[in-house]
């Protein structure tokens, strides 16, 4: 039989014989066993190929019954710190029995507690007999198979388990002077039926009238004009078998593309709040402090405008009509508050940061949309100036929510919260006073997580009138938000923010996409 | 937030109850219990609001009333007293404002005088703006002879401040005294400093900054002058918790006389302030449903006088605010005090019946698709940070600054982190030189703001790393990109420098360049520490769509 080998139809040869089933490497890697080589990394070196390439190669050479195969797993020992301190200085019997001499010695003399140990093993080796508080030497002690272990690791270092008596390790284990590791070893050696094999390989390789029946792969033309039965098929007059693989060898990895955990977190929780009817608004990063504090009532000498704990940039904005936001702070305008007093600069209103919440957003958005029912959140990143660590970024994301309407109490804030959170898959949820310098009253709501207990998540409230006032809304307004970030660390198990932002690939690709969120 | 240091004895004693009882209740109260492993104290934080109950104090005083032990307007008897003190008009530019009080009789254990020294410094920190606004001085009265003296001295005016056995200069102590050193800023720009002297000359304090050592407060003293100093009304709600604090501790309030050009004060006062609500608005808000007997005893269970004005049926409460309480602007502030009264925990949490349609912002819908592009394309989202630097927004990526368009922030907190990024390019080269140790090729990408002129613009951008990346590869990526998006996009040559001559693209539609593409250059790559050669794309799309809420 001979057939012409086109390009793309890759044939091997095949004889009755499974012996000749060999692929290039497959000889290759005979030959390497054959002389003499035993270990898969060193002829995975010198063929220079993957050492798991050579593995499947030889697996299937074993199959064939060319090669026997050792697949084991090896004990290497080598001596704990104390186990060589004793190779050196000798074990405590045997420095016990120096002191002894020939006539022995009172136990009392015997005081340093790294040799005492050793009295209990005079006597289970019968080096000695301990009566009447006097230890007497007997026999001649001569040195024992665990010492002579201690001296080969001594000077080997690590060696295989098997070299090495076992009783003797198994005792030098349990006092904690040796310790082992499993390493997976391989031993291959080439069997008679391997040697002819290769042989006929090589020899068939040299003919010229080699004999060509088995296909690696498939091509277009031999689907379309093979005559097919099982594995086996007739193409061009002569018929062939396709190439059967070890189909549980591993494979090369490849990761896909993915959305990032994160973002699936922050995914989740704006159809959450789509589910529940919000409206979802963004605004822009840079801020005047008068959105970002003034409008929200907070004094300007309040702790939290400082430069500490925002960023301000050297810039002024444009502020709306400002005179309602004035009164409000200096005099508490006409809502029956007293206000903060002093005088309210317009100045410090203009100066611009990067934007230290999505309130800042949410008070534009409701000014532009005072009348009822307004439900809009937003999820965006925010900016304090804070030091990165693994607790705290500079940045971070923060999801908000309000509702303005007709009738809206506290307890229907309490109730959203209880919906939201549900939603979120917390169930249990409780609620703790708070104090935010825009809401009135306030509260803090707390979910219960298994193994940590009670977690505060996030803040709430119903925005004071001294905030809703000057922009002429005259419906309560609820509002809560939470910081995005805290809630995934806890959904994936982080103990660093910053894995979030300058992320490890490998954690990336590891993590599954049927997490849930 | 402060924290306040609660000894279990101290405050069972003070309160009148176990000690189980009010932890398992103070939370509801509205306080962070911390974490503590101690026997003998727990610490707790109160909000910045509650000044009142930054001292074990003023704790005791809210737990009773919350607990029910005593509820109702803590009475306060202040008894008529001698001493003077007389305010001279030089403090009016400098610190014009001071409240004084004499508290005798007290006996000082070791938790009543840590928690005094505390409660000043929180006080300092939470109402006083780090003492600008208010600044406290507690002294032993035995030491000095009223009347006392509150006037602007000059900076070479010496005397002994506490901690020292030397005499300086106020001037002196503003450079060599530790808290000289720490709130000199206050007096900046001043040529005479505040003082306050007895009858003889001798110093109290040099507020806002230090005592004299002449009147320390030591283990045997009795007898307290309190001056509270500033530049806002404040100071006297400041002086009102403190001497309300060590008039629970069992000490007698004598008031002094502060004589002022403007008329004499009688200090401190403590008379409440009288605030008259609705019961409906209390109902309305809170969203229970309470006849004014049921919200009057809320409040009294939070310390409030509250009387029912009218008979049966009546709607209005006449509410005693106590004159400790500094957090009390608009009457939501005492129906929050209600509602705590009544308990978080005992109002029922119900849905509103608001009922709207909620729709997704375009941008964000628009993102989506564009992550269902790239993660097709086999891109991994990364979503790293918008702070970023000059020297990798454009130095390392061989791009020059217009600095017109760059969003500096004023204080950094580090040189990493100066600006808001104009593009994300930069920060996926910075990902990918942290990940080389993974296994290539790897491919990544990033949608989400960039600031252009101080606005929110949205890009995208992708980077490919691995020994074969070419121009071919992220050519496909682009055709296939806008062919997902359906826009038409012309390719250019560019001038990006990010990019190799020759093998870069502008991306232009409708005429206007929105983005560009191609092999890194060699020197983008070494300045970011890569070895392997890359390619990248980045795209403006904010502007791609026409703007409004389309249908998506």
């Amino acid at each position: 039989m001979k057939i012409t080998i086109s390009q793309r139809l890759i044939i091997m040869p095949k004889e009755e014989d499974t012996r000749s089933k060999l692929s290039p490497r497959d000889r290759q890697v005979l030959k390497e066993i054959s002389d003499g080589f035993t270990d898969p990394g060193k002829i995975a070196e010198k063929l220079k190929i993957k050492e798991v390439s050579v593995i499947s190669s030889a697996e299937g050479l074993a199959e064939m019954g060319l090669i026997s195969l050792d697949k084991g797993v090896e004990e290497v020992c080598a001596l704990t710190e104390e186990g060589a301190r004793y190779a050196e200085i000798g074990l405590p019997e045997r420095r016990i029995l120096e002191i002894a001499g020939v006539e022995g010695v009172p136990l009392s003399e015997i005081k340093d507690p790294a040799l005492k140990v050793g009295i209990g093993w005079l006597k289970k080796k019968g080096w000695a007999t301990v009566e009447a508080g006097r230890i007497t030497p007997k026999g001649d002690a001569l040195p024992g198979k665990d010492e002579e272990i201690l001296e080969a690791l001594l000077f080997q270092g690590e060696t295989s388990g098997s070299a090495l008596d076992e009783e003797a390790l198994k005792l030098l284990k349990s006092r904690g002077l040796v310790e082992s590791r499993s390493e997976k070893s391989w031993s291959f050696e080439i069997t008679d039926a391997g040697r002819s094999a290769l042989k006929m390989a090589e020899d068939s390789s040299r003919s010229s009238s080699a004999v060509f029946d088995y296909v690696a792969q498939i091509t277009p033309d031999m689907i379309k004009n093979g005559v097919w039965e099982g594995k086996y098929v007739d193409y061009k007059g002569t018929r062939y078998e396709v190439r059967p693989y070890d189909v549980t060898l591993p494979a090369e990895r490849i990761y896909p593309g993915k959305v990032h955990p994160y973002q699936r977190l922050l995914t989740r929780m704006r159809e959450i709040m789509l589910e529940m009817g919000f409206t979802e608004i963004k605004g822009e990063i840079v801020q005047s402090s008068f959105w970002n504090f003034d409008a929200l009532f907070q004094p300007q000498d309040h702790p939290a405008r400082e430069m500490q704990d925002t960023f301000y940039l050297d810039s002024r904005a444009e502020i709306p009509d400002y005179a309602s936001v004035k009164e409000m702070h200096e005099r508490g305008g006409d809502v029956g508050s007293t206000g903060w007093g002093g005088n309210w600069d317009p100045e410090v209103a203009r100066r611009k940061v990067l934007r230290t919440h999505t309130t800042s957003v949410t008070i534009k958005y409701l000014a532009d949309h005072p009348n009822p029912p307004v439900k809009a959140f937003s999820i965006d990143r925010v900016y304090r100036r804070e030091a990165i660590d693994p607790t705290h970024t500079p940045e971070f994301e923060q999801l908000e929510g309000v509702i303005m309407d007709d009738g809206l109490s506290f307890a229907n804030l309490l109730g959203v919260l209880k919906g939201f959170y549900a939603k979120m898959g917390f169930d249990e949820v409780r609620f703790r006073p708070g104090y935010f310098p825009y809401t009135e009253p306030s509260v803090e709501p707390e979910v219960y997580i298994e193994g940590l207990g009670w977690v505060e998540l996030g803040g709430a409230g119903v925005f004071r009138r001294e905030v809703t006032a000057p922009f002429g809304i005259e419906r309560p307004v609820l509002a809560w938000g939470l910081g995005v970030g805290r809630l995934a660390m806890l959904r994936l198990g982080l103990k660093d923010l910053r894995l979030l932002y300058q992320s490890d690939l490998g954690w990336l690709r590891d993590m599954p996409l049927s997490t849930r969120m | 937030m402060p924290v306040v240091r609660l000894y279990y004895e101290d405050l069972e004693e003070m309160v009148g109850a176990s000690r189980d009882l009010f932890m398992a209740r103070i939370a509801m109260m509205g306080a962070d219990i911390g974490k503590s492993d101690e026997e003998d104290y727990v610490d707790v934080e109160f909000f910045p609001d509650r000044p009142d109950l930054y001292s074990s104090e003023g704790v005791a005083r809210a737990l009773q009333g919350f607990l029910d032990i005593k509820v109702g307007l803590p009475e306060y008897h202040v008894h008529p007293g001698e001493i003077a003190l007389k305010v001279d008009p030089s403090v009016e530019g400098v610190r014009p404002l001071i409240g004084c009080a004499v508290v005798r009789d007290l006996e000082f254990s070791d938790p009543a005088i840590e928690s005094l020294m505390d409660l000043q410094e929180d006080l300092h920190w939470g109402l006083g703006r780090n003492r600008r606004k208010v600044a406290i001085g507690v002294h032993d009265i035995s030491r000095v002879v009223p009347p006392f003296t509150y006037f602007a001295a000059d900076p070479s005016f010496k005397f002994v401040p506490l901690d020292f056995d030397e005499s300086l200069s106020m001037a002196e102590i503003l450079k060599r005294h530790p808290k000289g050193i720490g709130y000199a800023t206050i007096l900046e720009g001043f040529d005479r400093y505040p003082l306050i002297v007895d009858a003889k000359g001798d110093v109290l304090s040099f507020p806002p900054i230090i005592n004299g050592e002449l009147t320390r407060v030591r283990d045997d003293t009795r007898d307290l002058f309190i001056d509270v100093t500033g530049t806002d009304p404040v100071v006297y709600k400041a002086l009102n918790i403190v001497v309300t604090a060590l008039a629970e501790r069992g000490g007698r309030i004598e008031s002094v006389r502060v004589e002022r050009a403007e008329g004499d004060l009688t200090l401190p006062d403590l008379s409440a302030a009288i605030w008259n609500v609705r019961v409906d608005d209390a109902n309305a808000l809170i969203g229970f449903d309470l006849s004014a007997e049921e919200v009057a005893a809320c409040l009294e269970r939070m310390r409030f006088g509250a009387k029912v004005r009218g008979g049966p049926g009546a709607d209005e409460l006449e509410v005693s605010v106590p004159p400790y309480r500094a957090d009390i602007m608009h009457s939501w502030d005492i129906f929050e005090d209600a509602a705590k009264g009544y308990g978080y925990d005992n109002l029922t949490a119900t849905l509103p019946g608001t009922v709207t349609v909620g729709e997704p912002h375009p941008i964000e819908v628009r993102k989506a698709d564009l992550r269902d592009v790239m993660v097709g394309l086999g891109y991994l989202e990364t979503m790293p940070f918008t702070l970023t630097s000059e020297m990798v927004n454009f130095e390392r990526m061989r791009r020059r600054s217009r600095d017109l368009e760059v969003t500096r922030v004023l204080h950094p907190i580090s040189e990493l982190h100066t600006m808001v990024r104009t593009s994300i390019l930069p920060s996926l080269l910075e990902i990918i030189a942290i990940n080389q140790h993974h296994p290539l090729p790897q491919s990544i990408f990033a949608v989400g703001d960039v600031l252009e002129g101080g606005r929110t613009r949205q890009d995208l951008a992708a980077a490919s790393i691995h020994s074969s990346a070419d121009f071919a590869e992220i050519r496909s990526a682009v055709e296939a990109l806008f062919g997902e998006l359906a826009i038409e996009v012309e390719i250019r040559s560019s001038e990006d420098g990010a990019f190799l001559e020759g093998r870069r693209g502008d991306l232009m539609v409708g005429g206007e360049r929105v983005g560009s593409f191609g092999e890194f250059h060699p020197q983008v790559l070494q300045s970011f520490g890569l070895d392997m050669p890359a390619v990248g794309l980045e795209l403006r799309w904010d502007r791609l769509w026409p703007a409004g809420r389309s249908r998506l």
